[in-house]
């Protein structure tokens, strides 16, 4: 049961990494975009992040950095719950309400501050 | 083994629960009604008629699936999701699990409203620009 979990895992991420790193974001139409984005013209926190990803399988850190900076919290939050997922269990980070007023805050300060002048990318 | 009172999946081995703390002892596995709770679990009296009392299933906060709503397709309601989602493990902490009940619900109704319609836009998104894409070429 724990294999398998692993193994449906691993396939989906080598899968969609193959598919990530062959073919370029902007390039190709295939990719979910951000709906938020095409009805409103503003970029939501989670904007760039196939664009981001697709750089950084590509070693190009920078890059994706300057896409969407919120990508490398997303990456080191899901490390932390990766194996308690693999197990089937609910990580207990996601139960605490400090936690989940951090992620609240730090979206929606984010989705504002990137939306204005101040954002440096 | 799961957890007679959360149902998380535990350690065969595991005295007690990873996610909720509850003796797992041989005891708690049957399905024997749960023992009376230790002194520092306080209850209010009004949820023994709303809701399960203490040992009923966890309440799911539905958090990760708010995120990826927020982050996926529809940040508004994602956002409500996940101050719902927060409320949650707040009341439960607090003792109300009535309203924790009802924020759980709440949570998950606006990420469902936001993934389904996410899923709606994307599909119509996809169909006209897949439509315009056949035509230029």
């Amino acid at each position: 049961m724990k294999y398998k979990r692993l193994l449906g895992f691993a396939v989906v991420a080598a899968a969609g990494a193959w598919v990530l790193y062959n073919f370029a974001p902007t390039a190709y139409g295939f990719y979910p975009p951000c709906m938020f984005r095409k009805m409103t013209g503003l970029e939501c926190p989670g904007c760039g992040t196939t664009r981001a990803l697709h750089h950084l399988l590509h070693g190009r850190v920078d890059e994706a950095f300057r896409l969407n900076p919120m990508l490398f919290v997303l990456i080191v939050v899901a490390l932390f719950a990766l194996p308690s997922f693999l197990r089937g269990r609910h990580p207990e980070f996601l139960m605490k309400p400090w936690f989940a007023w951090s992620a609240f805050v730090v979206l929606v300060s984010y989705w504002i501050v990137r939306n204005t002048p101040i954002y440096p990318f | 083994m799961n957890c007679p009172y959360c149902g998380t999946s535990n350690l065969d081995n595991a005295s007690v629960c990873a996610n909720c703390g509850r003796s797992l002892s041989a005891q708690a596995s049957s399905y024997t009604p749960p023992p009376p709770p230790p002194s520092d679990f306080t209850q209010p009296s009004s949820s023994a008629s709303s809701g399960p009392a203490y040992g009923g299933p966890a309440i799911p906060n539905y958090l990760w699936q708010s995120i990826v709503v927020a982050l996926c397709c529809c940040l508004p309601l994602g956002i409500v999701s996940i101050i719902f989602a927060a409320q949650v493990n707040q009341k439960l902490a607090a003792g109300d699990v009535a309203g924790a009940m009802e924020a759980s619900k709440k949570a998950k109704l606006f990420a469902l409203i936001g993934f389904i319609g996410g899923l709606v836009l994307m599909i119509i998104w996809f169909a006209v620009s897949g439509a315009a894409f056949l035509q230029n070429r």
